[in-house]
């Protein structure tokens, strides 16, 4: 007689918790992400161009309108820049880099140079823009 | 005979919801211990790819350059060559030894380095570039 009640409890019902977790799930798949982000400290130029070095220790990277790099004036597929800069900076340890930028190149196009300037043993990176390269 | 088949069906109901809620819930701890929760920004852009890592963590202030040109501050769009008062402003409150541009690799390098140009008449020395991590 008594044990008919007791028997019952053991089916409470899910729904609301299954409700909840769902809610949470949905939550928590919008709100989170997955993408790994890096950063890249670079040194604000100074807005004349005229103040970047020009002497014997300086390789320029140049970043094309039409997408395309050149260092010291010779074109380089953007695979190869490191090693181009690397030869130019020909192992010695106080060498700059100018990256020069022409209106029209892209930011992928910088972002590549910096990290080549840097993985060639760079000592300073320097950067500017310029309305048209004149070799 | 016929009354037999209508005893069963109701208590295996429960039973099937089980697997379906385990795998909810593994789901869920996957998305909590997976993912990692960032403010969203106001627009999307689509980030440079990138090699090298500088690690700098905590960023209070971020800039975005979105694909035409344009330069978010907090809640302000702006053109870049026009930027300097804006910074300054945006920036009083959150110091200027931290600060991140998030630019999309789209953006010429142009408005990146006028944006850099301005922040350096404003006293940023240094910024950081958020890059994706590269293939």
């Amino acid at each position: 007689m008594f044990d008919e009640p007791v028997r019952k409890r053991n089916m409470a019902s899910l729904t609301p918790l299954i409700d909840v977790v769902f809610l949470l799930l949905i939550f928590f798949m919008l709100t989170t992400s997955f993408l790994k982000t890096q950063s890249l400290s670079v040194v604000t130029p100074s807005p004349s161009a005229e103040e970047l070095p020009t002497d014997a220790r300086v390789v320029e990277i140049w970043l094309m309108g039409d997408g395309t790099l050149r260092v010291d004036g010779t074109p380089v597929e953007a695979e190869n820049l490191a090693e181009a800069v690397k030869a130019g900076i020909g192992g010695r340890k106080d060498m700059t880099v100018t990256i020069l930028a022409e209106s029209g190149s892209r930011t992928q196009v910088f972002v590549t140079a910096i990290e080549a300037a840097r993985q060639a043993g760079a000592r300073d990176v320097g950067t500017a823009r310029v309305e048209k390269i004149t070799p | 005979m016929i009354a037999d088949f209508d005893e069963d069906p109701p208590r295996r109901q429960f039973e099937t919801l089980i697997p379906l809620i385990n795998v909810v819930f593994l789901l869920l701890i996957f998305f909590l211990l997976a993912g990692t929760m960032t403010p969203a920004d106001n627009v999307a852009v689509n980030l440079p790819v990138g090699a090298l890592s500088d690690d700098e963590r905590e960023m209070p202030a971020t800039l975005l350059v979105e694909a035409d040109g344009f330069v978010w501050l907090g809640e302000r769009v702006i053109d870049p060559k026009i930027a300097e008062q804006a910074l300054k402003e945006y920036l009083a409150d959150k110091g200027k030894e931290r600060v991140a541009i998030k630019a999309d690799a789209e953006a010429s390098a142009e408005a990146l380095l006028l944006l850099m140009e301005a922040l350096r008449k404003v006293g940023v020395q240094q910024v950081t570039i958020v890059t994706e991590r590269g293939r």
